[in-house]
Order: C-alpha cells, then structure tokens, then sequence
C-alpha cells in the first residue's frame, strides 16, 4: 500500500505582519511546511503504521520547495520519502497547475492507493486543490476527514466531520481525503527526526507537459469591516445592566 | 567567522517553539507560579518531543548533540516565557551517567524518561555554599549497611525527586588529608527512613520546591556508592563549566523575553500623546538592552563552541555566567522600568522574570566565586 501526501512549502502566517488597513504582508514570512499540512502527514503516518504502507511525501512549486531545509522540514515530520518538482515555472503556481502537476506525480509514483492533503493552504486558502486533483485523478473525493483507519474487508474506513455530527464512509479504492485542520495533533519533530530525514530518499521530478487552463484572478477585494455600534450600558445598578445586555443582544439576533 | 545556525538547529528550534506554542501559554506559566506548582504538562510536552533527553548519549536513550545546540534551546525555552529548570537533564545527571553503576543508571535514567527529576544534587549545606569542601554531612558503616547523617539545604526538587545523589564525607576521618579526596558520592532514596524534607519560602522560583532535608541515620548499601569512593568532589567538578554555561543561555533567554515584552510595551503604549519609544530616555535603555543581550549571545556562543572544539573554558565559563547573571537582572530591570507601574504585578510576565533571575547571581556560582576563578585565573595566564 502506498499513501501518498501532497503539501504545500508556504509562508509561516505566524510572521506576517499585519497592517493598520488590515492587509496582511507575508513577503518577509519565513517559509515552512504549510499550516495544516502537518495534520495530513500525521493522520497517514498513523494510517501507514497500521497497515504497513509506505508513506510518500509530494510537494510541487518554485525552486524553494526543493532546498535542503525544505525536504528536512517535511521529512522530519513522519514521511519515509520525498518526490519534489522544483521548477521556476511553478513559482507562485495555483490550484489549477499545482493539481495537474500533482496529478501526474500520483501517476508517475503508480500504485498509490490514497492521496492525503491539509485542509487548505495558509496562503491562498482557496480549498480548489485537492478537488482539482480528484477530478484529474478520476477518484472520489471526500472532504473534512477527521479519521482514516483500515476496514475489516481490506477497503478504508473514512470519518468525516458533518455540520454537527460525523459521516463515516467505506471506501472501495484510490481516493483523494482532503482532512480536517483538528484531525489529529501533529507530533513535534524531535532531534532524531531531524536528523534522520537528512538520510532519507528524495526523487527530484520535472514538471514536464502540463497543459492547463488556469482562470486568471482579475480583481480581490477584502470584506468591508463590519462597522462596531459602540453602545456603552451604564449603570448603578449591575443587575439592570446585565438584563438590559441581554435584552440589546436579544434584540440584535446574537441571543 | 560563521555565525549562522544549521539547518538541523533551526528546525529543532522550531519545534520547541511548537511545543512551547502548544504547552507553555503565559495563561499556564502564570497559574503554576501563583499556585507554586511545578509545570509538569510543560516537561510532559518537552519529554514527549524528545528535548529533556537532548545531549544525553544513545546508550541511555537520549540525543546527542553538540554544545552548542544544548545552549539555543536552553534559550528558546526562556526566551519564550518557559522556567529554565525544564532543560538541561543531560547535564545535571552527567555525574551519574559517568560515575553511576548500571542500576543507579537506570533508575537515573527512568526518572528523566518519565518526565521526572533525575535525581536532587545533595551538595549544598547551611555551612557549605561557596565552599563545598566545608561538607560536614557523614557516611559511616555499621554491620554491612552506611548510614548517612547531616543536613543540606537548598535542595531543588526535593519534594518531588525520587532519588538523592548525596556528597559526604567518611565519618571515621580516614581519608581527610586532603579535603578533596574527603568526600564520596552515594545514591539515596528520597523515601528512606530518616529522611526528613522540609521547604523553603522564597521571593521568587516558585514553580520548582527549594528544601531543607535532614538526614539522621539514613541506611544504604555499599552497592548505592556512585563511583570511587573519595573521589566524590572531583567527580561533582566534572561538569561545572558546562552547567554554568546553561544557566548563562538561560539568562540569555530570560533577558529577550523581557526585551521582548518591554519593546511591544513600548510601541503600544502612549504617554502624551505618543508612544513612549518616542522618547529618547526610553530608546537609551532599550538600546542599551540590547548591547547587554548581544554580548550575552556572543559570549555563550563562544564559550560553546570552545566546549565543542575542545579548547579548556574554566574562564570563559565563568565570565559567561557572571556577566549574564548580571546582565540579565540589569536588562530585566530596565523592562520593569520600562513597563512602569503594571510591570510591579503579577499581571505582568516581567515581574516574575524580575524574581527570578535575581537568584541566578547566587545560585550555580555566586558572582563572587565567578569572579574568583576567573580573576585569578587570566592573572595567572598573564604572568606565565
């Protein structure tokens, strides 16, 4: 069984700096395995130690996706290989490419029985890709997985969080599992780890033909911040305060 | 010169500000310091990622790495708002790993695993700070067994550790010719009959116990003695210039925490109708801050690699920990001032770094002592 997991090389949103206006500024953000990424590695770590497959890392962008921090990054994390495509051609790359890239990656890898992804991309967030590579892959997709374990009958056995409740599904060959950022708590790479994935193997792959179509973004605009209505209750009385709170937050909807 | 970092480094540093993220929020820090508890989820955390192993040999299911990375955690720990006493188990039990027979190794060994305290260093006594050859704690024999006696006091952990590694001198006198050679190290357990712990109130260092302990007759065999018996002061000397190093990176850590937080302070808060960074009284501190925090960093990571690369540190050790003792208690000071009135409560993180180092200059190696070693040592590599 091969068990492959996509994940993004992506700013660390924990140094972006925000502005007065809002923006958000990560061009001097430090880089690092992508914000829920990790939580995709550790539920198929967990699932490749249950079931004895080999658990393949799959990252695709410009060429710092390929340094050696990179690899160490994503290896230290449980992976026991990498493939990476490291190409200026895919600098800045998004949903559209990336996932025909990864696709044909999955191909190139062959045998892979499931592809794990994060839950989305700290930078972009557009939660396209996973969707986007299912479609090339022609295999099902399911989304917000919060448990992946094998079933009795060999096939995989998927819980998915559901609005309030969880679904959990059979799954009868290859699929795509897009899983939740609370999924699992992510294991703190220690020394060793480190260490050991200087020693591990990376396969260097190209991008080769892709031929995409990938919608150009025109225009991004940020929601108007919502305008505060700065109603101050006062009062001796705490008790007529407080139940005249709840009566304006009634009154809004909020309660 | 290179002063960057490996790759290596910088991802294990990574992963304790994960950990640190994860299991030290000010929140928990805050609430262990009020309450005088000891920050077990934090240790549990460090354990689990492997970082309270960090340096101890593969043998004994540790890590080993180099000095220097020993010294940038020690300081990501505290620079992150973490107590200082949560790291540096592969220094403080190195006695053991080299002296300690296979089991005393062992039970070393399963304390750290567990999370726990290896062991209490039983050397310090009421008449024996500076001067530990002043030990007055005996080990005497009587039919098969040695009974241990004395009183030692500022014993770290001692209401937690399981274990004692107690320095004490041969009752009988027979090896008292030289001071030195007077004392024996003997691994003892916390629980044994006669032994009597009792804690000590302090102004600061609130989440780790600091105990008298009393021992009046307290049985253990001939096979609980850790090494040569007689060589038990040479052998606790092993590992000073190191530990002291430890203690400076911790310092280190504490006095960029403090920066840190004086400097959010100081951009944020307004005074006349800007922020008081503004005002040049405040940039001259800050400024001088950080000259103080530059040099500390420069003199740890000095004096490490001269550890890794072989070279003697008996100077360059103690000059790190007199200076970044001190430093650091001017540097967190100056936070303090910085904050003005809120800084002086409990609300404000640099009030407890304030407490906490100011017994740095004292414990480890006073600044005197610091000063002793290394006064007369440069003098005596002057006139050579």
């Amino acid at each position: 069984m091969t068990i492959v997991v996509a994940y993004k090389w992506a700013a660390n949103p924990q140094d972006a700096q925000v502005g007065a206006d809002g923006a958000v500024d990560l061009s001097r953000a430090k880089p690092g395995v992508s914000e829920y990424d990790p939580v995709a590695i550790e539920t198929g770590r967990r699932l490749a130690d249950a079931t004895g497959a080999e658990l393949v890392g799959l990252s695709v962008g410009g060429p710092q996706v390929g340094t050696s921090m990179a690899r160490k990054a994503a290896l230290s994390r449980g992976l026991d290989r990498l493939v990476v495509v490291a190409d200026e051609a895919l600098d800045g790359a998004r949903a559209a490419t990336t996932a025909a890239v990864l696709a044909a990656q999955v191909r190139e890898i062959g045998d892979v029985d499931l592809v794990l992804t994060g839950d989305g991309s700290v930078d972009e967030g557009a939660h396209l890709v996973p969707a986007v590579l299912a479609g090339h892959l022609g295999w099902p997709l399911l989304v917000d997985v919060t448990a992946v374990e094998r079933a009795a009958d060999g096939g995989l056995r998927v819980t998915r969080s559901v609005g309030a409740g969880t679904q959990v599904l059979e799954v009868d060959g290859p699929a795509v599992l897009s899983v939740a950022a609370d999924a699992v708590v992510p294991r703190v790479p220690g020394m060793k780890d480190i260490l050991g994935a200087g020693k591990k193997p990376v396969a260097e792959a190209t991008v080769g033909q892709v031929a995409v179509s990938e919608p150009a973004v025109v225009g991004r605009k940020r929601p108007a911040l919502a305008q505060r209505k700065g109603r101050l209750l006062t009062g001796a009385d705490t008790a007529a305060v407080a139940a005249e709170l709840v009566a304006a937050l009634r009154a809004d909807g909020v309660l | 010169m290179d002063f960057s970092i490996t790759e290596e480094q910088e991802l294990l540093l990574a992963s304790v500000r994960d950990v640190m993220e994860r299991a030290c929020p000010e929140s928990y820090m805050k609430e262990c310091n009020e309450k005088g508890e000891y920050p077990q989820a934090l240790v549990d955390a460090l354990t689990e990622a492997g970082l309270t192993t960090l340096g101890v040999p593969e043998e004994f299911g540790g890590t080993p790495v180099d000095t220097q990375t020993l010294m940038l955690v020690a300081e990501e720990i505290t620079k992150l708002g973490g107590p200082h006493f949560v790291f540096g188990q592969a220094l403080s039990i190195a006695d053991m790993l080299e002296f300690g027979n296979d089991v005393q190794r062992r039970q070393c060994m399963d304390e750290v695993l567990a999370g726990r305290v290896g062991f209490v260093l039983g050397f310090t006594e009421p008449q024996a700070g500076s001067d530990s050859s002043a030990i007055a704690t005996t080990f005497t024999r009587r039919d098969g067994k040695v009974y241990l006696s004395g009183h030692k006091t500022f014993m770290s952990n001692a209401l937690r550790a399981r274990y004692m590694l107690c320095l004490a001198r041969n009752a009988d006198g027979a090896s008292d010719e030289k001071k030195t050679n007077a004392f024996s190290m003997w691994w003892m357990p916390m629980d044994a009959t006669g032994v009597t712990i009792e804690p000590l109130k302090k102004i600061g260092w609130h989440m780790m116990d600091t105990c008298e302990v009393y021992l009046d007759e307290v049985e253990v065999d001939e096979a609980d003695l850790v090494g040569v018996e007689g060589n038990g002061f040479m052998q606790a000397m092993i590992n000073f210039e190191v530990e002291r190093l430890l203690m400076a990176s911790s310092l280190l850590g504490m006095a960029e925490c403090a920066f840190g937080d004086a400097l959010d302070h100081a951009a944020t808060r307004k005074q006349f109708g800007k922020p008081i960074g503004s005002f040049q009284l405040i940039q001259q501190k800050i400024t001088s801050m950080a000259i103080k925090i530059e040099n500390m960093r420069n003199l740890v990571a000095r004096t490490a690699w001269k550890i890794d690369n072989g070279m003697p540190v008996q100077t360059d050790s103690a000059l790190a920990k007199l200076y970044c003792a001190q430093s650091a208690n001017e540097v967190i000071d100056d936070a303090l001032q910085i904050f003005g009135g809120i800084g002086y409560t409990t609300d404000c993180r640099v009030s407890r770094l304030w407490v906490d180092a100011r017994v740095q200059r004292i414990g480890g190696g006073t600044d005197e002592v610091m000063i002793h070693i290394a006064g007369r040592q440069i003098l005596k590599e002057h006139t050579k």
